[in-house]
């Protein structure tokens, strides 16, 4: 109101001095992390794995709570509970469809050996949805300001839609990968929101074939040559990462990244390193237990290994099992640490978000969903982002 | 310590913060008040007044406190930076963590998971055997004739196998499958073949179907060999093992695979510990159909040693080796087994020599046989 009472002969607002980009700033300690990851990878052990549900909750809620757009932090809402619930809702949907996937297989088999394995498309089509219900959870989980994302659309249109560009992938040989990506971002970010501001994919699939072209090129080379596939991949995640990011629109809030290659290719090297570290640890480690094993037993030492009896000495397989596991949970934190922490890091430092003012009042809107997703996408070893 | 400076007091008691009212995104600075509420007020007015209670922390970034309230709307936020009104602030809510998972919630979801744990590892060992033999004469024959197909026809492909039945051989080999089947009481509803594969193996698969490969016969010197060896597997037949193994394996993997979840390479724990629990049960289903054959042969008035001799020609010494995790048992227990319960022969030969040559000829003048 009091805008009206100004006097008129004030000229038209002037061109108001556009805000400077907002850079992304991550506020989270290496070391509290690392701690997370390793109380997390002791605590699944014990719990046989029961724990990934509250492990992955702990790493989002410490991700998220660090991470500042516009000087104000993130933060996850979601619990390890929901996600044990949803674990458990697609596991009383899967078991019926596992059982009907195998008598139709049967059926299919007795017509023609192997006739069954098209049949695994349907577990595609289901992955797919999977995808989609999974990224409606953790957006709808995700807080700013003190008011939440959500995400509207339906996860069986958009598994079709991916099942049909996943056959255009196939006739292509990949080449099509760009504008598939383009059509299924497009498709989820259209039917995302940030309160009442809706959100928008501009990135092109032309824009992606353009910058990485000779990926397609090099890929079959590194099937033959693998030391250049960390280089391809790491070279493709970076180009992927920086054509979504720059994509991402809500409202007049713009998001940019000027990610380089060679940060994301430096990680997937170091990842590589420890995972060799660890594999020479874990078989000198072996090779201990065998040694000492094979002392004990009565026969001489040259005969115990030149029979095939140390392959069956009990003692031996337990300490060879217990010194699996230990690796095994090793690697998990190093990937943790490096692919989820490192990598969230340095794509959140590639980052500047422009027209924050578009979300200065923004009203609350939208409803949870819930973890079904989640649950299918850990029944079926699937990941999205 | 100026302890009795009042101005000391209310700069803890009152300072700037951050809110958020959970209705819009709007970022306002205010002031916040902690007297008997936690008073939050704007340019005057008072947005909002907390009752200590109803406070409860939420995640926010490191070296700021960020807190919300239960009779607030859920998503409406307060942020405070300055770590002494912040301490201040906690030390007055008395159940500001009560939202947070502590020691006894992870006890919690530790002991359950063991639980689980052990619940699944028990109806695994005592539970599935159990619900296998009680399913298993549910099982229709005709799906499991069915069964039967596809796996047959896989095993074909597999191994890229031809039925031998060159005329001498295949009329040999019926006589000698129908003596002990008659024998072992069992239907004409068995099938039976040889296949040309140089692999020393026999095997039965469900709905009734037999096969010995082509490489047992040329190892094996005399008709008694490998009358012992069929007679095992139409004992497979008669106990339906290959029905039951099918239940007990499925249901074993795939209660393991739910157990162990995805810790990453947890597929090779899966597979070991299935390796574990079923070559036990497999090993058990071994002896029984051992000792059927013991007694088929024992009827037929034939001895059983020469089986077991077969059997540890094949397989050379196994050795003393623990046999945890081997799906027989050792060859050279069963042939000390056949050998025990062993009776000198009373009946007439199965075959006659020049049969047996016939049979051991079967896949000969097959394009696909594989000399041996």
């Amino acid at each position: 109101m009091n805008q009206m009472s100004w006097p008129p002969q004030v000229p038209p607002p002037p061109p108001s001095p556009v805000p400077p980009p907002m850079p992304v700033a991550f506020s989270g300690g290496r070391g509290e992390f690392f701690d997370l990851v390793k109380r997390g990878a002791g605590l699944e052990f014990v719990t046989l794995g029961f724990y990934r549900f509250w492990l992955l909750t702990d790493i989002r809620r410490h991700l998220w709570a660090n991470t500042l757009v516009g000087g104000d932090a993130a933060e996850y809402t979601g619990r390890g509970k929901e996600l044990l619930i949803g674990f458990l809702v697609a596991l009383a949907i899967l078991m019926p469809v596992y059982v009907g996937y195998f008598l139709i297989g049967l059926e299919a088999e007795h017509i023609q050996a192997f006739a069954s394995i098209p049949l695994i498309a349907f577990f595609y089509v289901f992955g797919q949805f999977a995808i989609y219900r999974a990224r409606r959870y953790r957006l709808t989980r995700t807080v700013w300001r003190g008011v939440r994302f959500w995400m509207t659309g339906s996860g069986w249109i958009y598994a079709l839609q991916a099942s049909l560009w996943g056959l255009l992938m196939i006739l292509t040989l990949g080449l099509v990968l760009p504008w598939r990506n383009a059509a299924l971002e497009r498709y989820k970010l259209r039917h995302s929101h940030y309160g009442d501001l809706q959100g928008s994919f501009e990135g092109r699939g032309w824009e992606f074939f353009k910058r990485g072209w000779w990926l397609w090129l090099l890929t079959p080379i590194a099937l033959y040559v693998i030391p250049i596939a960390p280089f391809i991949y790491g070279a493709y995640k970076a180009i992927e990462w920086r054509w979504w990011l720059s994509g991402i629109r809500f409202g007049g809030v713009r998001v940019e990244s000027k990610l380089r290659k060679s940060e994301l290719i430096g990680l997937y090297w170091k990842v590589i390193g420890w995972i060799v570290v660890l594999a020479l640890v874990f078989s000198a480690y072996l090779g201990l237990a065998a040694v000492l094993v094979g002392s004990m037993t009565d026969s001489s030492f040259t005969e115990f290994f030149k029979s095939q009896e140390f392959m069956k000495s009990i003692p031996l397989l337990v300490l060879a099992g217990v010194g699996y596991l230990v690796f095994a949970l090793a690697m998990n934190v190093v990937i943790r640490v490096y692919l989820l922490r490192d990598l969230w890091v340095r794509v959140l430092g590639s980052v500047n978000v422009s027209g924050l003012e578009a979300a200065a009042n923004v009203a609350a809107r939208g409803e949870l969903a819930n973890a079904l997703g989640e649950g299918f996408a850990d029944g079926l070893d699937v990941g999205g982002f | 310590m100026d302890n009795d400076a009042p101005e000391i007091s209310t700069s803890q008691r009152s300072g700037s913060a951050i809110y958020f009212d959970g209705v819009s995104s709007r970022r306002r600075t205010v002031a916040v008040r902690l007297s008997d509420r936690l008073e939050i007020e704007e340019d005057g007015q008072a947005p909002a007044a907390w009752a200590y209670s109803d406070i409860r922390r939420v995640d926010g970034p490191t070296g700021m406190l960020r807190v919300s309230c239960l009779t607030a709307p859920a998503l409406a936020r307060l942020e405070v930076r300055d770590t002494t009104l912040a301490a201040e602030l906690i030390s007055r809510c008395a159940r500001i963590d009560d939202n947070a998972t502590g020691r006894r919630g992870v006890a919690a979801i530790v002991g359950w998971s063991l639980a689980a744990a052990i619940s699944i590892v028990a109806v695994v060992l005592f539970g599935l055997p159990l619900i296998a033999d009680r399913l298993t004469p549910l099982v229709p024959e005709a799906f499991e004739r069915r069964l039967g197909d596809v796996a047959d026809s896989q095993i074909k492909t597999m191994f890229d196998a031809k039925v031998c039945d060159n005329a001498a051989g295949q009329k040999a080999f019926v006589k000698l499958v129908t003596a002990i089947r008659e024998a072992a009481g069992l239907d004409t509803s068995v099938q039976s073949g040889v296949l040309s594969s140089s692999l020393p193996n026999a095997f039965a698969l469900p709905g009734g179907r037999v096969y010995l490969f082509n490489g047992l016969l040329a190892k094996a010197e005399n008709p008694d060999e490998i009358a012992g060896v069929l007679a095992h597997e139409l004992g497979h037949l008669k106990h339906r093992d290959s029905m039951r193994g099918l239940i007990r394996d499925g249901s074993t993997s795939f209660l393991i695979g739910l157990l162990f979840g995805d810790i990453t390479g947890s597929s090779a724990l899966i597979f070991g510990s299935r390796t574990l629990v079923t070559s036990s049960h497999s090993r058990e289903a071994e002896t029984n159909a051992d000792s059927f054959a013991i007694d088929v042969m024992h009827r037929l008035g034939r001895p059983a040693k020469p089986t077991g001799e077969l059997l540890l020609r094949v397989t050379g010494k196994e050795g003393k080796g623990l046999s945890i995790i081997s799906t027989h048992p050792l060859s050279e227990d069963r042939l000390a087994r056949m050998s025990r319960q062993d009776q000198p022969a009373s009946g007439p030969p199965l075959l006659s020599a020049g049969e047996w040559r016939s049979l051991k000829a079967i896949c000969d003048g097959n394009p696909d046989a594989i000399k041996l």
